[in-house]
């Protein structure tokens, strides 16, 4: 797999004639006057794997002098929160776990998150929408009662970790920050006399700049043209199924209180929702569905949307697939089946009172593994290696795990006097993630795959839930594991 | 022993120019175009790079008195496509590294691959010289001598180490290293490097070495010390896992592989 690895960047000056320069432009820099600023590090996409790793590196004594920049297409200024009010919440949430915490406090980030926005939990509820079966997700390690709970996970904005990343950046200082520009193409550079930049890519701007990597790092998400340029294949499925996102307001701050915050996970035939506790009585919604629904579910009135979120915690399938069907009056169907449902109004989330204006959004899910996150002077981090059903909550925090991995492979690298471009210095980082994400891809997908049978005779749906709902618990042990960074 | 001794000192009478072995520089000259494959021949030697400078690390903490230099000047014999060489030469405390090789083509090799590296031909830092030990002129002043020698993986295939040795060490300034990496000649190493490595799994080619050119880490240190003028011999074995890469394994220096390393008495 290495070896192909070093013969793709070969290859790739052919293989991607969509990102190269028009001609005319090529010419106008193809003079030798004009030759590329050279840079250790490039880093392409300022989210939060870009952001972490451009911080990682600048924060390690050992990284401190690379000279690096990092490139987004985005206004990264504009980007940043700025003067957010108690009651207004981005409809873009991750639930970062202690490992992801414990990376961002070692690197000295953690102290710059506005933490009266980040909500720990310590509870989680999953149950099977088809047969009721539940499992609870607990800290196993608190097996005595009279104990602290502690935290599962951290719900926080992802606006809210990439201003801290960008803050504390600018604190650290030293780095060009390219933003808002665009990569336009990527190739090899040359030989001359002097240098031989044929290993090296080049990457052309869209203001015209061009600057030479001696490692290009694809942070930049699930389209990455750093793969694309790399020729790496990623491979996988579209879950036909988008990925519904709002913010909430709830009846009240939940039922375990201020100190013991509760997130609940329903799983349903057509997928997942999930409602996430943010700060008093906010919360989070992420609800996987087909795509009719979901078209459905961002054009109904504001009431009727409520009370869809509410049935879908509450109401059988059956219910719900009748409620999906018509174009309105949701609302007075709910009241009206919900008296007849036999759910524990404490098992499931308070009930939500109100939707947060224009926070309703929608995402196509996909599950995207690339064949190898490292070549000659390129790596993948992030979404850009990997894409994953947002069911169990770990694209982002997948990505964190790699920008620790690849920040130490580097440092080792520079430690030894490698060149950190190399794929000899680069194979240690795909050794500690490959298989590590390639386990929990699969894990998440095949939970997902396990519910999401549509149709067929109810009892095989019942007995295919019960079944899963028994898979759950080894699950539960590695999601735990997972989280705790163990 | 006894045997192994006189093999040894067998050697310095020997004439000077003779430490070149032909056979192994044209084994060398063979092996040029594929020394920066990370999947190549020479994979085992890239791997075993990080170690080395773990190991110059250790020896320079090991002395009271401040090192010779606070920015190091290495010279470094047999480098081959400059695996070495081009590390020493990115590390924050080198001042400049000369790297000499008796084989044309591995050298053009080195030469080639280090114009990939912009910071590697910033004037002054790494210096290519195709030249064995013997013919590299002696230093005409102290300011000319090295902080660190270093010759890795190249006394096994030296006719006779013991003048070769000799050529270098004048090089060398008081309170400097000779710092190298060899083979023991063993049962074990005869086994592991000869049929195992060469033979059954071909991780290094065939005829790269000659089990009866290995020197025995104790041979080494004898050498050094009986000529008067050196202290602190160190010496680490390390072991080649598979699929784990190589490791530091203390004792295992009488078995295989191992570093040395010796310090010439400070004035
Ligand atoms: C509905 C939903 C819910 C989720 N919930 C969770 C959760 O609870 N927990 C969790 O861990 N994860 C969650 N995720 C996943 C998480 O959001 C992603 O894994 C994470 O944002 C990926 O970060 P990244 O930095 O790798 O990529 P991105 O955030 O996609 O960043 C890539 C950046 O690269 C830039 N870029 C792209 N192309 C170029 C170019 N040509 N030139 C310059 N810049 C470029 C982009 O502008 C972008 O800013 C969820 C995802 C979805 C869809
Ligand atoms: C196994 S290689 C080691 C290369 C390098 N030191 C490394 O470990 O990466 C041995 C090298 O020693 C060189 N060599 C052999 N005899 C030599 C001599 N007398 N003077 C200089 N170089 C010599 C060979 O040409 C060959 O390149």
């Amino acid at each position: 797999m290495q070896y192909r690895a070093t013969l793709w960047l070969r290859d790739s000056i052919r293989t991607i004639p969509k990102l190269q320069l028009r001609p005319t432009q090529r010419c106008r820099y193809a003079t030798a006057i004009d030759s590329p600023e050279l840079f250790d590090v490039v880093c392409v996409g300022g989210g939060p794997a870009g952001l972490s790793l451009v911080v990682g590196l600048r924060a390690s004594k050992t990284t401190s002098n690379l000279k690096i920049a990092l490139i987004e297409s985005l206004d990264l200024d504009k980007g940043r929160m700025r003067n957010p009010s108690p009651d207004v919440y981005s409809n873009r949430c991750s639930s970062l776990t202690p490992a992801s915490v414990r990376y961002l406090q070692e690197i000295g980030a953690w102290s710059h998150i506005d933490i009266s926005r980040v909500q720990p939990y310590q509870e989680m509820q999953v149950w099977d929408g088809i047969t009721g079966s539940r499992i609870a997700f607990d800290w196993e390690v608190n097996t005595r009662r009279d104990v602290q709970p502690s935290t599962i996970a951290y719900m926080i904005e992802n606006q809210n970790l990439t201003t801290a990343l960008q803050t504390y950046l600018e604190k650290l200082g030293d780095i060009t920050v390219i933003s808002p520009v665009r990569v336009d193409s990527i190739d090899l550079g040359n030989s001359t006399p002097e240098l031989d930049l044929r290993s090296w890519p080049i990457i052309s701007l869209s203001n015209g700049r061009r600057i030479g990597a001696r490692l290009l790092i694809g942070a930049d998400g699930a389209n990455s043209p750093v793969r694309t340029f790399a020729g790496t294949t990623s491979r996988g499925w579209d879950y036909n199924r988008h990925g519904i996102v709002a913010t909430l307001k709830l009846s009240g701050s939940g039922w375990g209180g201020e100190g013991y915050k509760i997130a609940y996970q329903r799983f349903l035939p057509t997928g997942p929702v999930a409602m996430l506790p943010l700060p008093g009585n906010m919360a989070t919604l992420v609800w996987s569905t087909v795509p009719e629904r979901a078209a459905r579910l961002k054009s109904i009135s504001k009431c009727d949307f409520l009370a869809m979120v509410n049935a879908a915690f509450r109401l059988s399938p059956v219910d719900l697939e009748y409620m999906h069907s018509v174009s309105s009056g949701q609302q007075e169907e709910f009241e009206w089946r919900v008296k007849h449902s036999a759910a524990d109004s404490t098992k499931v989330p308070m009930e939500v009172v109100d939707v947060q204006d224009g926070s309703i959004a929608s995402f196509p899910l996909k599950m995207r593994h690339a064949d190898t996150y490292t070549g000659e002077r390129v790596a993948l981090v992030g979404d850009a290696a990997h894409t994953i059903h947002p069911l169990a909550g770990q694209g982002l925090n997948q990505g964190q795990g790699d920008v620790a991995a690849l920040v130490s492979t580097i440092q080792a690298a520079v430690e030894t006097g490698a060149d950190i471009g190399s794929t000899l210095s680069l194979e240690a980082y795909n050794a500690k993630r490959y298989a590590e994400n390639n386990a929990m891809l699969g894990v998440v997908d095949k939970l997902h795959k396990l519910y999401a049978v549509g149709s067929g005779p109810i009892v095989g749906l019942r007995s295919l839930g019960l079944k899963a709902v028994n898979e759950i618990r080894p699950l539960k042990k590695f999601f735990m594991k997972k989280a705790a960074g163990v | 022993m006894l045997q192994s001794v006189r093999y040894f000192s067998n050697a310095r009478s020997q004439n000077h120019q003779s430490s070149v072995d032909p056979t192994e520089i044209s084994h060398f000259n063979m092996l040029a175009s594929s020394w920066w494959d990370p999947h190549g021949p020479s994979r085992l030697l890239h791997l075993m790079n990080p170690l080395r400078h773990e190991f110059i690390a250790r020896c320079l903490s090991s002395q009271s008195d401040p090192a010779t230099n606070s920015r190091l000047q290495y010279l470094d014999i047999g480098c081959g496509g400059g695996i070495f060489a081009e590390s020493a030469t990115r590390l924050p405390n080198t001042a400049s590294v000369t790297a000499i090789d008796a084989s044309p083509g591995v050298l053009a090799v080195a030469e080639s691959h280090k114009r990939r590296d912009p910071l590697l031909m910033s004037p002054g830092r790494l210096r290519y010289l195709n030249t064995p030990i013997e013919k590299l002129p002696k230093p005409a002043s102290e300011a000319e001598k090295y902080d660190i020698i270093t010759m890795f993986e190249v006394i096994e295939h030296i006719k006779h180490p013991a003048s070769f040795l000799s050529s270098a060490i004048p090089h060398l300034k008081p309170g400097g290293w000779v710092i190298l990496s060899t083979i023991a000649r063993t049962w074990t190493s005869w086994i592991t490097t000869k049929v195992v490595a060469e033979d059954i799994a071909r991780i290094v080619p065939r005829g790269t070495h000659d089990w009866n050119k290995y020197i025995n880490e104790d041979e080494l240190s004898t050498w050094f010390l009986q000529q008067g003028g050196w202290e602190s011999p160190r010496s680490v074995g390390v072991i080649y896992v598979p699929a784990v890469g190589w490791r530091e394994v203390p004792g295992s220096e009488k078995l295989g592989n191992y570093f040395f390393g010796i310090r010439k008495l400070p004035v």
